[in-house]
């Protein structure tokens, strides 16, 4: 008799969306978590009298009253809707080239076409073709995916564009370099710079926000994992945080339990793996247990991108320091190749070069920060690399030279930003690597090159029965996916269940 | 089926090529196994074996205790951070935060200097029962009481109280030692002379280097005394500092000092923002903090009811925490004042009673998780660890 029907090893999003549904089918569920409070990128700390908000900047997938999307579905599933509120935002995104641009993209399709083509009055045209494009290849993807049979010619656009990258179709529809970075913009949100990354990924964010809107959440991603935790003890479920995990146990090639931190081992007839892929498979089990076309198969993905982020606690409202946008992007030339790419794979920021976005939660709800004060989360990707080869005592000044760079670049669009500064707590690719105990660092799990994506045939499969995997390294990254990648696991260990009776 | 369509999408054979070479030379993730935690390790140890190199008797009521790493390594850290010591004494399990006193651009050892606390569970343990080549267990170093380039003017006052002198100690001798461009004005409260920590070598410093100045105020000096006497009023500052503003304020020492000298600073006209306290549990007896219920004394004991555990009784004037540590019931701790967030724990029913400004997540409120460091029970109490 196990101790446990099943243990969720990380109480990330995909784990506590497995821990969630498996709790609610009444299965003896134990949920581990070696930090102290839930999310694992989902949280939010807490410095004097602000509460940052680490990883959400635009939340997709919740919808309207009236067109519900999959993020909604999926939390009313988990039923956790009534204990969250939602707050749509008014704007896409801000875009500022200093100098060249500044335009602020609305959610709404038409306003969106009619902001364009008033900046961009040649390409009018373009523009409306471009997103017609952007809807008809987004319905082409959903009847790819609900109806493979009907062919590859039933999907004409899909045939033709699902292995292009955003820039090959940015450049068949636009001639102005600028109007593309607007495009290119939100690669910072996915991890590869246009030139890299799969068109799809970019239509789908494109539909995806202006038909669901983007929002935030009341109370931040913390507010999530907290309403998660609570459904999950409701359920009868077991939850302990400061619980590393060190091993999954194997016995006769099936799942038996796990050895947690302090060597103490806890049987369950499934686990359901919220680490990292690359963690579960090299760090999590024995190297006899995974055979080598597993490894084979992970060796040909790349981590994504870390972080680095300055998180701003101010003591201003937003348009006291010109922040008019909910989400905001700074670049310093409309250059988005690999000039872009390798940026990220140096250690420092460099304010006249490199772009970051920032986020300031405040202006779609004031609520968000105690009166006269608001937020900001200012972020740009940067691989681990090099601050894995910095010496330790050359940590703490590198740290605040590439945030002291960040706040430069932020000035010029928020001149003055500096002198309100109450707080202020910089995280970099060192740090993700500590609170997530990903490879590297990574903040989106694997890379997505076409070769990566969502066409691939992912198997689901794991090297040992009753173990499976749930979270951002098995699925495309983010909020709506990672939660519903654990809701599909814990719909696995049901199946399995079912056959077994 | 669907592997039959993609390979009638444009550009299908490119991709497949990719596959093909990544298998050839992709990453072998074996190769990096345990590398996330070493790398991690390098600065954010969750825990450390120090062993005790030396003890040095500072004054009749202070130790320092140098400590040396097992391992022959120690991270550095931001100076102003402490270092939280695990340990047993009297069959109770618990943990104290001690700021590093010796400063970051050595890592060859740790000083904490320990202060003996009247009716103390830990300081005379750590003062009377650990010998040299004892070995302690402890946090990395953490903490957020420290000079942050970004938005601290190179310019600072400090202002100590009693062995809150440390995380400036670490601050004053990595300033001389770098030769870093900044200037310290350090007022050191003390009850008496003898009591002040450090003094010859703060004196020394303070000689040798102008960027420093050293002014302790004693409350009861010797009849003699000619520097500083009482508490660190704000015309001390003034006469000192001259015009207080461009400068950044530091305070670190016990409750009694918050409380008297933040008004004393802000009446300067500095505002709230440029002054950064260390974060400290409330002082005892915890009724005295505004907002405690009148009817119920700190002797008042309540029932504690664990969830599917133990059920015992506890002191309303005692953290929960400590509580928690006395009935052999260990909880992660860290900080101990309220600010970590490591003891956290569940309130299932019940009140309890948590000071004001206790950052405490928005949504960890609405589902009763407290800081049991600085959570005391108001009511009978069921809780979730």
């Amino acid at each position: 008799m196990s101790d446990y029907d099943v243990i969720v090893v990380g109480a990330g999003n995909g784990g506590l969306g497995a821990a969630v549904t498996l709790s609610r089918k009444g299965l003896k569920t134990l949920l581990l978590e070696r930090h102290t409070v839930p999310g694992g990128s989902a949280t939010t700390f807490c410095r004097g009298r602000f509460e940052f908000e680490v990883a959400l900047h635009q939340l997709s997938g919740i919808g309207t009253p009236d067109n519900r999307g999959p993020l909604w579905n999926s939390l009313k599933k988990l039923d956790v809707l009534d204990d969250l509120e939602f707050i749509e935002m008014k704007d896409l995104n801000r875009i500022v080239i200093p100098g060249v641009l500044d335009i602020t993209l609305s959610t709404d399709l038409s306003s969106v076409m009619e902001e364009l083509g008033e900046r961009f009055p040649r390409e009018k045209d373009a523009v409306s073709r471009f997103f017609k494009l952007v809807y008809s290849y987004a319905f082409e993807l959903y009847s790819y995916f609900t109806n493979p049979a009907a062919g590859a010619d039933a999907v004409p656009l899909v045939k033709r564009y699902a292995f292009k990258t955003a820039q090959q179709v940015l450049d068949e529809f636009f001639e102005d370099p600028v109007l593309k970075a607007v495009f290119g913009a939100y690669w910072g949100f996915l991890g590869l710079t246009p030139n890299r990354l799969p068109f799809s990924y970019l239509a789908i964010l494109f539909f995806s926000f202006i038909e669901m809107k983007p929002c935030h959440i009341m109370g931040g991603s913390q507010a999530l994992s907290n309403a998660l935790v609570n459904k999950f003890i409701s359920h009868g479920g077991t939850v302990r945080f400061n619980c590393a995990v060190n091993r999954i146990l194997v016995k006769n090639g099936s799942v038996a339990g796990v050895e947690t931190g302090e060597g103490d081992e806890i049987t369950a007839r499934y686990v359901v793996s919220n680490a990292s892929k690359v963690s579960t498979y090299v760090e999590l089990l024995d190297r006899e247990h995974v055979p080598d076309e597993f490894l084979k198969e992970m060796s040909i993905k790349t981590p994504s991108p870390s972080g680095f982020c300055v998180y701003l606690g101010l003591d201003c409202e937003p348009e006291e320091i010109g922040i008019t946008a909910a989400t905001n992007t700074v670049m310093n030339s409309a250059d988005l190749s690999d000039n872009q790419y390798n940026r990220m794979r140096a250690l420092d920021f460099d304010a006249d070069t490199d772009m970051a976005g920032f986020s300031c939660y405040d202006v779609a709800d004031s609520r968000f920060s105690s009166e006269g004060a608001c937020q900001v989360s200012l972020l740009t990707l940067k691989y681990a690399d090099p601050w894995l080869r910095l010496p330790p005592t050359r940590y703490y000044a590198e740290k605040y030279r590439c945030a002291d760079a960040m706040l430069t670049l932020m000035e010029k669009v928020c001149p003055g930003v500096r002198d309100h500064i109450e707080e202020v707590e910089v995280a970099t690719p060192l740090t993700f690597m500590r609170y997530l105990a990903t490879p590297y660092g990574s903040v989106y799990g694997f890379n997505q090159y076409a070769k990566d994506s969502l066409f691939m045939e992912h198997s689901r499969e794991t090297p040992v029965e009753g173990l499976v995997l749930a979270g951002g390294w098995i699925t495309d990254c983010g909020f709506e996916t990672t939660i519903k990648s654990g809701i599909s696991a814990a719909g696995t260990i049901m199946r399995s269940l079912g056959a077994e009776r | 089926m669907k592997e039959g369509l993609i390979q009638q999408f444009e550009g299908y054979g490119e991709v497949a090529r990719d596959i093909e070479v990544c298998r050839k030379y992709g990453i072998d993730y074996t190769l990096e196994k345990g590398s996330v935690e070493k790398f991690i390790n390098r600065l954010h140890p969750g825990r450390m074996t120090l062993r005790v190199a030396d003890i040095i008797e500072e004054t009749p009521l202070d130790g320092t205790l140098r400590l040396v790493p097992e391992d022959g390594y120690l991270p550095p850290f931001q100076a102003g951070q402490y270092i939280t010591v695990s340990l047993e004494t009297g069959n109770i399990r618990t943990s104290r935060p001690y700021s590093i006193a010796s400063p970051p651009n050595q890592t060859g050892y740790y000083d904490i200097t320990v202060r003996r606390v009247k009716d103390g569970l830990v300081s005379h343990h750590l003062l009377d029962g650990v010998k040299r080549g004892d070995v302690l267990i402890c946090s990395g170093p953490a903490g957020n009481f420290y000079h942050n380039p970004l938005i601290h003017d190179r310019s600072m006052v400090c202002i100590a109280g009693g062995s809150g002198i440390t995380p400036f100690m670490s601050m004053i001798q990595e300033i001389v030692d770098c030769g870093l461009d900044r200037e310290v004005f350090l007022f050191y409260g003390s009850r008496t002379l003898e009591e002040v920590i450090f003094f010859s070598r703060l004196e020394a410093i303070a000689g040798r280097f102008p960027n420093i100045h050293f002014h302790p105020v004693i409350e009861a000096p010797p009849e003699e005394y000619e520097g500083l006497k009482g508490l660190v009023e704000g015309r001390f500052i003034r006469d000192v500092v001259g015009d207080p503003a461009g400068k950044t304020f530091f305070i670190c020492g016990p409750q009694g000092m918050y409380d008297f000298c933040v008004p004393e600073i802000e009446n300067l006209g500095i505002p709230r923002k440029k002054i950064r306290t260390e974060a400290y549990a409330p002082a005892a007896p915890v009724s005295n903090q505004p907002g405690w219920p009148e009817n119920i004394s700190p002797d008042d004991r309540f029932e504690i009811r664990i969830k599917d555990g133990k059920v015992f009784s506890a002191r309303a004037g005692e953290p929960l925490l400590m509580s928690l540590e006395k009935e052999g019931i260990f909880v992660p701790s860290e900080c101990r004042s309220g600010q970590c967030s490591r003891c956290r724990v569940k309130i299932i029913s019940g009140k309890v009673f948590q000071p004001t400004g206790t950052p405490v997540r928005r949504s960890d409120r609405r589902y009763g998780y407290v800081h049991s460091c600085v959570s005391y029970p108001l009511e009978d109490l069921e809780i979730l660890i």
